[in-house]
């Protein structure tokens, strides 16, 4: 028969090699961060741990031909138009939109990244301070109890009777070995005495000095037990020191919020809340959503619903100052206030009074990201400026308003597109 | 798969095999194997059904497994040029897909057994790629995995810096210094009109100055070189290393250099044969309308690439169309009515004979500048595309779609296989053993990181400073440009 099915051993060469090239595709990864970081199948992805991305593969090298000078060309066929735009590519090290292998020519693969290696690889990337020294707010939480040290009085219910019977063991031996050095009588006469005189160390030796015959009894003595044997445990109030952090996370929803601002700003919650789960046991986050009003709504509306009407930035501090007050005491936890805008403010002075509010309180740090736009009228940056006197710092590719009240932080960034995102996170990170 | 199914295939395999025969398709045996999906893309990426262990395999594997995933993918075929021809099958396709795979793999068969540059390759990869992998795992073992890995990337870097028509004038290098001393017994088979020349005398000053040089003349087989003078010294594992990827380059090259003819010719005869297979009802309507479905993706245009089935099969059927009506020659070319020509029919009928006599003698150079016409160019408005710097990404935009312009840049694209010509030209230079190394420039400069990358490989195999002499483009103008990679790294002066 020229067709058949032969049984191919389930060895997975392929996989095998491939992760030998994803070994060498990190490095790859580590260079182009700023876009994968940006990936919108990590962001609104199922909250898995592995993502799939899609990344070029490592180039093999060998002689091959510049076709012309700078840009490259090629042909097609199924177009007759001179002049007609086919598409775009990014430039290189530029991870595609859309499918992978969408575009012929240039070889694009999805692979696996572990969302917490390439926090890891940020970290790196990044050069941060080590964040786990910093000094952290700890809480304290009661655990019920727990057993704590051994007292020799006690209630019965808390006899440690283990302990009990070792030190009636070690007593009893202590009297034998006294005994024979007594007497000059054997090991096993004096432990049969012992037991004749139910732990009675007079009788005896009283027993023993008689030179009667002993009853030839079993050697393996019976325990006596003394009060002074008795040990009792003692319970303790168990509590547990825990650093926990709080990430309110407060975001502008008003008409001028469109789809790509919100996207902004759930790129940055989801690595910054990233980061902050590497430093802290536990991360919580809180959502406040306002327009002319605040409120404390859930993840799914926060990102999702839009609203129209008007920008009062003023209430959405003054709700977190709240919840601060009555849920998260800046005594026992870390809060992270981070506000994203657009910065149509109708009050901004109003708003830096809230803000100074919330930094008074001794917050870990007030982050505020300005989504500005061309077109946008943005006031709130400006205003905060002015009001907190914040100074503009500048690092090789990226800048920042950093600003200080008391011993509370505050992080000013402007964000136009997705490029700043990286940058972004990296001067907040840098800070906070 | 269901053992009735398998049976389904064999009987369109019996029915193929014949039908081909009867179009007149000479093939050799052809076996099919029906694998899994994982193990075709593992083939795929691998290039043959076994091959030793390296990561761009497995990315490629990935590639592979990424466009199957997203379903972009066409039915895939794989043939190989073995006797008997063994081909693989998808065992997740429906019928009709295996009945198009299965009709255009005897076609490739067709080529492979009678394409003159297929004639020289040995037919036994399978295996021989096969007994390799195991022999890499063992160097694995007894060297470390890092340092083969090293080797095999340096080896691909060069893998096709060899002479594809070696085998068609194999000399030694002995005969080379007897030919150039003027000794050759007999002609070599390379020079063909050498014969009729007289013997050259060779002055006694150059025969002593050729008895030092090496190579006693230059040389494309850079990979070949280096294994056998590289002055490092190499080991023969590694020795063995270079070869084995020195011998399957070779035996890729001919599809290398084929791939536009190859893939038409299949394109074209499968649709043939399964034109066949409706009017005598192996297939169904239904049947038919899946292959369409397709056939009509086999034959897609690519904006940014030119699509090999559908340049390959158009080109073919035109030859054919020309030589049935006559439309070649100088009576043809120098008519100038336009009415005239479009009606042009001698009824010669020698379309047949062309096109089987033009598949045992072209390769893809020769065939596109040959006969890709006007009416071609027109018909599947093919173009030049360019891209434009936008600052934050390329803009795609055709650029060319006059017909002569495409077709010369195409075939100026298509020299050499699309691989620049480097030579040895010295491999005692500086008589310090350094190896000097010249690209012969046709108009294209040198990718310079692919040029630094890869002569820094060529320089981990060689152990002593590596000259390469290029050209960069100056405006119009080019200029020579000299690259040299030693220990202290890599630099070039103009």
């Amino acid at each position: 028969m020229a067709v058949t099915q032969p049984d191919y051993g389930s060895t997975p060469r392929g996989r095998t090699d491939a992760a030998r090239h994803r070994e060498k595709i990190k490095e790859a990864i580590r260079k182009n961060l700023p876009d994968i970081i940006s990936e919108e199948s990590i962001i609104t992805g199922r909250r898995d741990r592995v993502v799939r991305v899609p990344i070029r593969g490592v180039k093999s090298y060998r002689f091959i031909h510049r076709y012309s000078n700078g840009e490259a060309g090629g042909f097609g066929s199924g177009e007759s138009e001179k002049g007609k735009v086919l598409g775009k590519r990014p430039k290189q090290g530029g991870v595609l939109p859309g499918k992978a292998g969408e575009e012929p020519g240039v070889d694009y693969l999805e692979t696996e990244i572990d969302i917490e290696e390439l926090i890891e690889m940020m970290h790196q990337d990044l050069r941060l301070p080590n964040l786990r020294e910093k000094e952290l707010k700890e809480a304290v939480v009661p655990r019920g109890f727990t057993f704590d040290s051994v007292e020799k009085h006690g209630i019965k219910p808390r006899l440690d009777k283990k302990r009990t019977i070792k030190e009636a063991i070690r007593r009893t031996e202590i009297l034998v070995l006294h005994l024979m050095r007594e007497t000059g009588r054997t090991e096993s006469d004096c432990r049969v005495a012992l037991d004749l005189a139910r732990g009675n160390m007079a009788e005896a030796a009283r027993l023993l000095s008689g030179h009667e015959a002993l009853p030839a009894g079993s050697p393996e003595s019976r325990l006596h037990l003394e009060s002074s044997d008795l040990r009792f445990r003692t319970l303790k109030e168990d509590v547990e020191h825990r650093s926990n952090a709080v990430v309110l996370a407060m975001m502008d929803v008003s008409g001028s919020m469109g789809t790509m601002k919100k996207y902004l700003a759930r790129s940055f919650f989801f690595w910054m809340v990233g980061f902050l789960r590497t430093i802290y046991r536990s991360v919580e986050i809180r959502f406040i959503a306002h327009t002319t009003e605040a409120k404390l709504v859930d993840e799914e509306e926060f990102f999702h619903k839009g609203e129209s009407g008007g920008t009062y930035c003023y209430c959405a501090y003054d709700l977190a100052g709240q919840l601060i007050d009555i849920e998260y005491p800046t005594k026992s936890w870390n809060v992270y206030p981070f506000h994203f805008s657009d910065g149509e403010d109708w009050d901004a002075e109003r708003t830096v009074r809230s803000l100074e509010a919330v930094l008074d309180r001794g917050v870990a740090a007030v982050g505020y990201g300005e989504i500005q736009t061309e077109y946008s009228a943005s006031v709130l940056m400006r205003t905060c400026e002015r009001g907190l006197s914040l100074q503009l710092k500048k690092q090789q590719d990226y800048s920042y308003f950093e600003g200080k009240r008391g011993e509370s932080p505050f992080l000013g960034v402007v964000i136009r597109g997705k490029d700043d995102l990286y940058p972004a996170l990296r001067a907040f990170l840098s800070q906070a | 798969m269901k053992s009735a199914d398998l049976a389904k295939l064999n009987e369109a395999d019996q029915v193929i095999r014949q039908v081909a025969a009867e179009l007149g398709l000479d093939c050799l045996p052809q076996e099919f194997d029906l694998v899994p999906a994982q193990k075709m893309m593992e083939i795929m990426a691998y290039r043959l059904p076994v091959n030793f262990s390296h990561w761009s395999f497995g990315r490629d594997y990935e590639i592979e497994r990424t466009r199957y995933e997203s379903g972009l993918g066409a039915p895939y075929e794989v043939v190989f040029n073995s006797d008997p021809a063994r081909a693989y099958l998808m065992d997740t396709n429906p019928f009709p897909i295996q009945v198009l795979v299965m009709a255009h793999v005897y076609a490739h068969n067709d080529f492979i057994k009678n394409n003159r540059h297929f004639q020289l390759t040995r037919r036994d990869m399978i295996t021989s790629a096969s007994e390799a992998a195991g022999r890499f795992r063992r160097y694995e073992e007894d060297y470390g995995s890092e340092a083969v890995e090293n080797v095999i990337d340096a080896g691909m870097a060069v893998q096709w810096n060899i002479d594809p028509d070696e085998a068609t004038h194999p000399e030694t290098e002995k005969e080379i210094r007897e030919r150039l001393y003027g000794w050759a017994k007999r002609a070599p088979a390379g020079a063909a009109f050498d014969d009729l020349l007289p013997p050259r005398g060779v002055p006694t000053e150059e025969k002593r100055a050729l008895r030092k040089k090496t190579p006693p003349e230059p040389t494309v087989d850079v990979l070949g070189y280096i294994i056998g003078h590289s002055p490092c010294p190499l080991e023969e594992w590694q020795k063995d290393v270079l070869g084995t990827i020195r011998s399957q380059a070779h035996y890729f090259m001919p599809y290398r250099r084929t791939k536009i003819m190859n893939e038409g010719w299949a394109t074209y005869w499968h649709e043939k044969i399964v034109q066949r297979l409706l009017t005598e009802k192996f297939l169904s309507v239904e049947d038919h309308g899946y292959y369409n479905l397709y056939n009509a993706r086999v034959k897609a245009h690519h904006p940014r690439m030119i699509n090999p089935y559908l340049l390959g099969s158009a080109i073919t059927a035109n030859i054919e169309e020309r030589w049935n009506k006559g439309r070649f020659g100088e009576a043809y070319d120098e008519c100038e009515d336009s009415e005239r020509k479009r009606l042009w029919d001698l009824g010669l009928m020698q379309g047949r004979e062309k096109i089987f006599q033009v598949r045992r003698t072209h390769t893809d150079w020769s065939f596109v500048a040959e006969f890709l016409t006007k009416e071609i160019v027109d018909d599947l408005d093919l173009y030049i595309f360019a891209e434009k710097d936008e600052h934050t990404h390329y803009e795609v935009v055709v650029q060319e779609t006059e017909w002569t312009r495409v077709k010369t840049a195409l075939v100026q694209r298509l020299m050499n296989w699309g691989i620049p010509r480097i030579m040895v030209m010295d491999g005692n230079y500086k008589g310090s053993l350094q190896l000097y190394l010249q690209h012969v420039y046709e108009g294209f400069p040198l990718d310079e990181e692919y040029c630094r990358k890869t002569l820094e490989h060529i320089f981990f195999l060689w152990g002593r400073p590596v000259y390469l002499e290029t050209r960069e483009a100056r405006g119009n103008e080019s200029q020579s440009k000299v690259y040299v990679v030693d220990d202290r790294g890599i630099h070039s002066r103009t």
